[in-house]
C-alpha cells in the first residue's frame, strides 16, 4: 500500500515537476512570477485536444491506440502542434503585455499583476471557447499493470514519468552545454552585462518564453492524459508549481523536478495518512516553510 | 582601417539618462589606433556616463560615435562587441554563476564557430591563473582575478578598442599594479585602450594621454607625463581654483 502511494506521488510529482521547470526558467530570466503559466498549461492541453481530435476525425487510423497506451499517433502529433501554438500564444501575450511593460521599466509588482490579468483573461476565453465541462483525450480504459512489490501503474503513467525525467535531463543539458543555454543563464544573472558580451537579450527572452511554453505544453498534455482536461486544470496546479519551483531553488532545473516529485509525494502521503481534504494545503505548507527556513530553495541561489 | 582613421571618435556627443538633463554635454574626442588613454576628472564629471554611452548602455541624444570610422551611435549594445568594441564595467563585470570557461565561451559565441576554440585558447594563454581552473565558478574568484576574467572576457573577440570603467576600484595597491601592467601589455599588442580612472597617479603612470572631463565636457587633455605635474589636475582633484586652460 505504501509503495503504491509512493508510486502515485511520483507520477503526480513528475507532472508538477515539468510545470515547475517552466516556471523556474521564466522566473529566473524574466525576473517575475508569471501566474499566467498555469493557464498556458490549460491552453496547451486544449490545443493538443483540438489538433488530435481533428486528426483523428480526418484520419481515423491515427486515433487507434498504439501498443499499451490509451492514445493513438494523433496525440503525439497534437502535442507537437500544441508546443508550436502555445509558444506563439506566449509570444503574443509577451508582445501585447509583458514586453510593453518591460520597455517602460515596469516594476515587478506591475508585471505580476499583469500576469494575474492575463491568466484570468486566458482562462475565461478558454471556458468561452471550449466550455467548462471536463473532457478527455481518449475514452479508452487502461488497466494498471503490475510492476513490482504489488505496485501497479498504467503504461500512460510510466510513459509520463519517463518523458518528465528525459525532458528535465535535456533542458538541463541545453542550459549548460549550448550557446543558447549559456545566453539564458547569463541573461538571468545580469541582462546589461549579457548585452555587452554580445547576447541579444530580447531574443534570449523570447527563447525563454518558448522553452517555458514547450514545457507547459508537455505538462498540459500529460495532465490531460493522466487526469482530465478542464479550463481550470493549469490554474489549479499553480500553487504546487510555484511551491516546487521555489523549493527546488529558482533557476535550478533539476531542483524544480526533484521538488516537484517531493510535492507530489507529500500530497500522496497526505491523502493516505491525513485525509484527501488536506491535499491542497500541502503545497501551501511547503511553500511557507521553505520561504521561512531556506528562501533560496534546496538547490538554488538567492531569490532576486 | 588605416592608421589615420581614429580607432574611436566622438563628435559632439550628448548622452545621459534623461534627454532634458544630459550628463555628457558635447564631447569631441579622437583616440588613435593603438593609443592608451585615461579619462580623468572629479566625481560627477560624466566619465563613466561617457564610456557607457560609447558602449551603448546609456542613450546618446546627439552627436556621433565612430568606431574605426564606422558610425555605431545607434548600433544595439549586443552588436558592438562583434564590431570590435570591448567594454569592462566597473562592477558586476563577470557572470558569477557561470564558470571561468563559460564566461569566456559566452563572449566567444558571437564569433564564427571555426574561430571559437582557437580564440578561447589564445585568450586563456594570456591568463595562466584563469587557465589553471577553467571549471571554477567565477563567483569564487578574488577581486583581482575577477577583474582579470572581465578583461579576458572582453578580449575574446579581439577588440580594436578596449574600454574599462575604473578597473582599479576596490583592488589592493598590489593588484592595481598587476591589472595596469596587464593593460599595458594588452595595449602593446596594438589594442587601443581607454580607461576611466579615479586613481590618477596610477593611471598616468601607464597611459600615453590623459583626457580631463569636467561637468560633462572635455576641459583639458595632454601627454601623461605632462599632466602629472599639471596645476589644472591638482586644482580639479584638490578643489583649488582651477586655472583657465584652453582646450587642446
Amino acid at each position: 500500500m505504501m509503495a503504491q502511494t509512493i508510486m502515485n506521488g511520483l507520477i503526480a510529482g513528475s507532472m508538477i515537476g515539468l510545470g515547475a521547470v517552466g516556471i523556474t526558467l521564466t522566473y529566473s530570466i524574466l525576473r517575475f512570477a508569471n501566474f499566467a503559466h498555469g493557464d498556458m498549461i490549460s491552453w496547451a492541453a486544449y490545443f493538443a485536444l483540438a489538433v488530435s481530435t481533428a486528426l483523428g476525425t480526418a484520419l481515423p487510423g491515427l486515433a487507434t491506440p498504439v501498443g499499451p497506451f490509451s492514445f493513438g499517433w494523433s496525440l503525439p502529433l497534437g502535442l507537437i502542434a500544441s508546443i508550436a501554438l502555445t509558444g506563439l500564444l506566449t509570444l503574443l501575450v509577451d508582445w501585447l503585455l509583458f514586453g510593453k511593460l518591460r520597455q517602460r521599466g515596469g516594476a515587478v509588482i506591475i508585471l505580476v499583476m499583469a500576469g494575474f490579468g492575463a491568466a484570468l483573461s486566458l482562462r475565461s476565453f478558454l471556458e468561452f471557447v471550449f466550455s467548462s465541462r471536463p473532457t478527455y483525450f481518449t475514452d479508452a480504459l487502461q488497466i494498471a499493470l503490475p510492476l513490482f512489490a504489488g505496485v501497479r501503474a498504467t503504461a500512460d503513467q510510466m510513459l509520463g514519468l519517463g518523458i518528465a525525467v528525459v525532458l528535465v535531463a535535456l533542458v538541463h543539458a541545453a542550459l549548460t552545454r549550448t550557446a543558447a543555454g549559456r545566453a539564458m543563464r547569463a541573461v538571468s544573472e545580469n541582462q546589461a552585462l549579457a548585452g555587452l558580451t554580445g547576447v541579444d537579450v530580447s531574443q534570449t527572452i523570447r527563447l525563454a518564453w518558448l522553452f517555458g511554453a514547450a514545457l507547459a505544453a508537455v505538462a498540459g498534455v500529460m495532465a490531460g492524459v493522466l487526469v482530465q482536461i478542464r479550463p481550470h486544470m493549469g490554474h489549479d496546479l499553480l500553487l504546487p508549481l510555484f511551491a516546487a519551483a521555489i523549493l527546488g531553488g529558482i533557476g535550478s532545473v533539476p531542483g524544480a523536478m526533484v521538488a516537484g516529485l517531493i510535492i507530489g509525494l507529500s500530497e500522496a502521503l497526505c491523502v493516505q495518512f491525513v485525509g484527501a481534504e488536506w491535499r491542497a494545503a500541502v503545497s501551501f505548507v511547503v511553500l511557507v516553510a521553505i520561504l521561512l527556513l531556506r528562501p533560496q530553495g534546496l538547490f538554488g541561489k538567492q531569490i532576486p | 582601417m588605416t592608421d589615420s582613421v581614429p580607432a574611436l571618435q566622438t563628435i559632439g556627443l550628448v548622452a545621459g539618462y534623461e534627454r532634458d538633463l544630459p550628463i555628457v554635454r558635447g564631447i569631441d574626442l579622437a583616440v588613435a589606433r593603438g593609443e592608451f588613454v585615461a579619462i580623468l576628472g572629479p566625481n560627477g564629471a560624466g566619465k563613466s556616463t561617457y564610456v557607457k554611452a560609447l558602449a551603448g548602455t546609456v542613450p546618446c541624444f546627439a552627436g556621433t560615435v565612430l568606431l574605426g570610422g564606422q558610425d555605431i551611435t545607434q548600433t544595439p549594445v549586443h552588436l558592438r562587441s562583434g564590431k570590435g568594441l570591448g567594454f569592462v564595467p566597473q562592477t558586476e563585470n563577470i557572470f558569477t554563476s557561470l564558470s571561468i570557461a563559460e564566461n569566456l565561451q559566452l563572449a566567444a559565441d558571437v564569433l564564427p564557430k571555426a574561430f571559437r576554440r582557437s580564440r578561447l585558447e589564445q585568450t586563456l594563454s594570456r591568463f595562466p591563473d584563469l587557465a589553471a581552473r577553467p571549471k571554477l565558478r567565477a563567483g569564487q574568484l578574488s577581486g583581482g582575478q575577477r577583474q582579470m576574467l572581465a578583461v579576458a572576457r572582453a578580449l575574446v573577440v579581439e577588440p580594436q578598442v578596449l574600454i574599462l570603467d575604473e578597473p582599479s576600484a576596490g583592488l589592493s595597491p598590489k593588484t592595481v599594479g598587476t591589472v595596469f601592467a596587464m593593460l599595458k601589455e594588452i595595449n602593446s599588442t596594438g589594442v587601443t585602450v581607454i580607461l576611466v580612472e579615479q586613481n590618477v597617479k596610477a593611471a598616468l603612470s601607464v597611459v600615453e594621454r590623459g583626457v580631463i572631463l569636467v561637468e560633462g565636457q572635455l576641459r583639458h587633455q595632454g601627454r601623461a607625463e605632462a599632466l602629472v605635474n599639471d596645476p589644472m589636475l591638482a586644482a580639479l582633484y584638490l578643489g583649488a581654483h582651477a586655472p583657465q586652460v584652453a582646450q587642446r
